[in-house]
């Protein structure tokens, strides 16, 4: 197996003397979906180019999969030079012990200086598996990465709950990066590159996994918990009455979205305690976090800071949480819900 | 079921700063990282059902005991404490080697760690350990059913958008472990005094039991700084307001301007508008 085949041995970690072989390119870690590219592949794509334009390499995309030959596609256009496919019908989805396997071999056969790997759900899980394997550096969540005039690479990233940053150099190559998409805009290279795509051809070995996927549970995205949810409601005083919760239950379920509510509306008992989103409850970080009659106070808006989107509707153009929001809706919840819910109905579906 | 959790000492997040003046952290207060209470929670629960021992093991300065106490107070049966001068300002590479090399000297079914700390979050620990005792490894697990007759467990691991992924596993193996996993056990006053009387392992470089020959970190601290505040989404200043007005923009860093458009509507045109702004963002699409 060639699990075992990877003895333990620290010191054969790369002095630093033997740094500067290897090569001086950028690669990034391409996931995919029903496939097509995630948008945080392109995100990744132009930050690996502007990285390999400080180490004056070349930026890479790996894609590992059944059928991923097409996927490059416009990768070019966000200045990518090089593609590298493997292929195999055992990499159709994701599994950490068999895409590490290959990709280790990969980077061994290349020794490029950065891997960029999106901090997602599968980059959390391969970039320390990887990192360990290839006896490399990890820097996880970064900020910043910078280039000083010998090729040394050092990374910023928030440490402390985000109340203290650390700067942190990378002794051994490569430097295994991941990063949170989110923080990076989408912009296309100023260069567009016409990228060359390089099957590798890698040893695969069907029976490499110890472990075994033996189910897959999806998630009811309306009885989900508000923490993990992909979009959540979130309801406060101006709900009213109870009444009006069946609107909100309905939008709920026609947006895909999990109902949180503020202190108020858990103890008049709208919502159930374990749904409330705030300092004395849960901490969210939904996509979207539509924002009904809560007013916004400092307990509340604590614990929604993640969000990515925040749409607010609320009476009161002055309340507080009107600075956070995205997309201000000045009005009474009780009469735009269910006009929203109308609408969303006659044209639209969501898409998770 | 042998049960080995690793556990940290981190100075609690929510009240440390960085202060500009000492060029130092302040308000620092150790605590018991909050997902070990997780993980050691999870292991007492484990040996409640399937019997066997849960060792607590920490790497750290002398008072990283503590930590070890709360974890003996908890039920825990025994705690190693590895601590040397030479493993001062370690990265989390040599961290989880050194670990790693103390663990293949004890007997072990199950190695619980978090997923990552509160304090540094390099999520790399739990791996490294993997890699090093060439064990399986899972990540993000949130629930844990061992299976003593065949020697497996099967576990769920968080995936996205509240999505589980079932995983068997045979042990031993290293699973890091997700906040949701288990809620804390509360122990007797029995269990309390009893851990109080325990014995701590202490375990140093010199120690016949620990060889760190050859252990080199792959990151170097250069410093910790006064963090970059978050990007703020500006809006360039509308030319059109009065001076004053736009001082006040300037000073508040433009925030004030998200909010500038709020205007009250009817609830149909406030519907569309929404509607618009989530196909704009890719949270919906419009079928047909």
């Amino acid at each position: 197996m060639a699990e075992n085949e990877q003895a333990v041995t620290p010191e054969a970690s790369i002095p630093l003397s033997e740094q500067e072989n290897g090569s001086r390119d950028v690669w990034f870690f391409v996931a995919h979906r029903d496939g097509k590219l995630e948008e945080a592949c392109l995100k990744l794509a132009m930050e690996a180019r502007k990285l390999a334009d400080k180490l004056g390499g070349e930026a890479l995309a790996v894609i590992i999969g059944k059928q991923v030959k097409h996927l490059p596609g416009n990768l070019g256009d966000y200045g990518t030079d090089k593609a590298v496919v493997v292929e195999d019908q055992h990499l159709e989805v994701y599994s950490g012990e068999a895409y590490v396997d290959v990709l280790a071999q990969l980077v061994e056969s290349s020794r490029p200086s950065i891997l960029l790997i999106a901090a997602s759900t599968i980059g959390n899980d391969l970039a320390p598996r990887l990192t360990a394997r290839l006896k490399a550096s990890l820097v996880t969540r970064y900020t910043e990465i910078e280039v000083d005039k010998e090729g040394k690479v050092t990374a910023r990233r928030a440490i402390h709950g985000g109340n203290a940053q650390a700067t942190v150099r990378a002794l051994r190559k490569p430097l295994i990066a991941t990063i949170d998409t989110q923080l990076l805009g989408l912009q296309k290279a100023k260069e567009a590159k016409n990228t060359r795509i390089a099957e590798a051809k890698i040893r695969i070995d069907p029976k490499t996994g110890i472990t075994r996927v033996i189910d897959y549970l999806k998630a009811d995205p309306c009885a989900v918990c508000v923490s993990e949810a992909e979009i959540v409601i979130g309801i406060g005083k101006g709900l009213g009455s109870v009444e009006n919760l069946a609107a909100v239950d309905e939008l709920a379920h026609v947006l895909g979205a999990s109902i949180g509510g503020s202190r108020r509306a858990t103890d008049e008992h709208w919502v159930a305690d374990e749904r409330r989103i705030g300092m004395t409850g849960k901490t969210i970080s939904p996509s979207l976090y539509l924002i009904c009659g809560i007013s916004g106070a400092f307990h509340h808006t604590l614990s929604i800071k993640e969000s990515q989107l925040k749409v607010v509707v609320n009476t009161d153009p002055n309340a507080p949480i009107a600075k956070m929001a995205d997309l201000m809706i000045v009005g009474d919840m009780q009469k735009v819900i269910p006009e929203l819910t109308k609408q969303l109905r006659e044209i639209v579906r969501p898409t998770r | 079921m042998r049960t080995v959790v690793c556990v940290k000492q981190v100075p609690d997040s929510t009240t440390v700063k960085f202060d500009i003046l000492t060029d130092s952290l302040q308000n620092v207060h150790y605590i018991m990282d909050p997902i070990d209470e997780v993980t050691v929670s999870e292991a007492i629960k484990i040996r409640e059902k399937a019997g066997g021992e849960v060792t607590a093991i920490t790497l750290g300065p002398p008072r990283t005991e503590e930590v070890l106490r709360s974890c003996l107070k908890m039920g825990v049966d025994r705690a190693i404490h590895l601590y040397d001068e030479a493993f001062d300002n370690l990265d989390a590479y040599s961290t989880s080697s050194i670990l790693a090399r103390q663990i293949a000297k004890l007997q072990y079914d199950l190695i619980l760690c978090g997923n990552q700390s509160m304090d540094e979050g390099n999520g790399f620990v739990g791996a490294g350990i993997a890699e090093s005792l060439n064990l399986p490894l899972i990540t993000a697990v949130t629930r844990i059913d061992i299976f003593a007759d065949t020697n497996t467990a099967v576990v769920h691991r968080r995936l996205k958008g509240g999505d589980r992924e079932i995983v068997e596993t045979p042990l031993p193996a290293v699973f890091t472990a997700e906040t949701v996993l288990t809620s804390p056990v509360y122990p007797r006053l029995r269990t309390i005094l009893d851990g109080l009387k325990k014995n701590i392992t202490r375990v140093d470089a010199q120690s016949s039991s620990l060889d760190i020959e050859g252990i080199e970190p792959a990151l170097a601290l250069l410093s910790i700084s006064q963090p970059k505040p978050r990007l703020k989404k500006t809006a360039t200043i509308d030319s059109s307001l009065s001076p004053a007005e736009r001082m006040k923009l300037i000073m508040s860093g433009g925030v004030q301007q998200k909010s500038s458009k709020a205007v009250a509507k009817p609830p149909d045109a406030a519907a569309s508008e929404i509607i618009q702004f989530l196909i704009d963002n890719g949270i919906i699409s419009r079928e047909m």
